[in-house]
């Protein structure tokens, strides 16, 4: 008898589709992990306000905190410039042929602006805010 | 030099569960992969099973997954691709036996967009002349062998079969860009459904994975542009 057709999850990730498979991979993790995140920032928010509940204040304070942050920002920003070159590419398909190319400009603009939150944040934390 | 290759093996009547097998063998920088099979196959252990024909990149039957990635045995040298080589099937269609894979529903996706010229009712008197731009609009689609290494290296087509893939689309795209077929409306009618152009995010590895370097992702967008715009340009 053949074999099920069912691709499990690690054998699927261990294919190399490299930086474009990446980059959606990531696209679709960033987008999970904010809505995640946010509505259980919102939920706590509310609970710390209406009861001031101890898990409510603990979710809250891991969301204050800047590592979290850092990863926040990263998760928008990321999600932002790869959805804003999908929209490009999908509006004039005959962009697609340089996509490496707009990979590239992407991760262009996306480094020095994630770079200068880094900056700020560690300044921050510096001057201890 | 030497190379060790690692092969997934499946014998349905007597596995269980698929393993692997071990081989070293002498080989030329310019070796091509299937030639390293073959001579497993003509030396080493008879019973290795996979699809070859023409051994020149013409036919399609040879695609498998080589360290991972979607390609022609017979397109593959041994010095691009090192001496340490994993070879299994390609993803999301049945495995029948070691690298041979059940290629049903593939065709049955291909088939199922009109994968031919479809011309006017009335018969024609003379040839129905095409302007080089014209023909040059679908060129890069004309070139598919129907490896369906594309389509196996897709994510959406591993989670779900049903999604009829990048190289029916591809062929699809060969007609509906042809300036004298009479079926473009039926066959973005049918690609215009829940497995037909949407199922495609852009990942690209058709793209990377085709061995006639067709710009398959640039024709999957073609096409999606095509049926939100109703126009073909
Ligand atoms: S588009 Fe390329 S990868 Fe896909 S079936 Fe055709 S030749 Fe193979
Ligand atoms: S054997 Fe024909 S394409 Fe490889």
């Amino acid at each position: 008898m053949a074999l099920d057709r069912k691709v499990g999850f690690w054998e699927g990730v261990r294919y190399k589709g490299g930086g474009p498979m990446l980059a959606w991979a990531l696209h679709r993790i960033s987008g999970l992990g904010m809505i995640i995140f946010i509505s259980l920032h919102v939920v706590a928010s509310f609970f710390t306000q209406q009861m001031g509940s101890d898990w409510a204040i603990g979710i809250n304070i891991i969301y204050e905190s800047p590592y979290f942050q850092l990863f926040i920002v990263f998760a928008v920003l990321f999600h932002a410039l790869n959805g804003m070159r999908i929209i490009i590419l999908d509006l004039w398909p005959k962009m697609l042929r340089y996509q490496r190319e707009m990979t590239w400009l992407q991760w262009l603009i996306f480094i020095p602006i994630y770079s200068l939150t880094i900056f700020i944040m560690i300044q921050r934390v510096m001057a201890g805010g | 030099m030497q190379v060790k290759l690692t092969i997934f093996r499946y014998d349905p009547e007597n596995d269980k569960k698929p393993h692997f097998d071990k081989f070293t063998v002498e080989a030329e920088p310019t070796d091509r992969v299937l030639d390293l099979l073959e001579y497993i196959k003509d030396y080493k252990d008879g019973t290795l099973a996979y699809r070859r024909s023409c051994a020149h990149g013409v036919c399609g039957s040879d695609a498998m997954r080589i360290n991972g990635v979607n390609r022609l045995a017979c397109k593959v040298l041994v010095q691009d691709v090192g001496t340490t080589l994993k070879v299994e099937p390609i993803l999301g269609l049945p495995v029948q036996r070691d690298l041979i894979v059940d290629m049903e529903p593939f065709f049955d996706h291909y088939k199922s967009v009109i994968p031919y010229f479809v011309g006017s009712e009335e018969m024609p008197q003379k040839e129905q002349l095409q302007s080089p731009e014209d023909r040059e609009r679908f060129d890069d689609t004309t070139k598919c062998i129907l490896c369906g290494a594309c389509t196996t290296s897709c994510p959406s087509f591993w989670a779900n079969g049903n999604y009829v893939g990048p190289a029916a689309i591809v062929n699809a795209h060969r007609f509906i860009f042809d300036s004298r077929d009479q079926a473009v409306v039926e066959r973005l009618k049918i690609l215009n459904d829940q497995f037909g152009v949407y199922r495609c995010h852009t990942i690209f590895n058709c793209t990377d994975a085709c061995p006639r370097e067709i710009q398959v992702t640039q024709a999957v967008g073609e096409v999606k542009k095509a049926i939100a715009t109703a126009r073909l340009d």
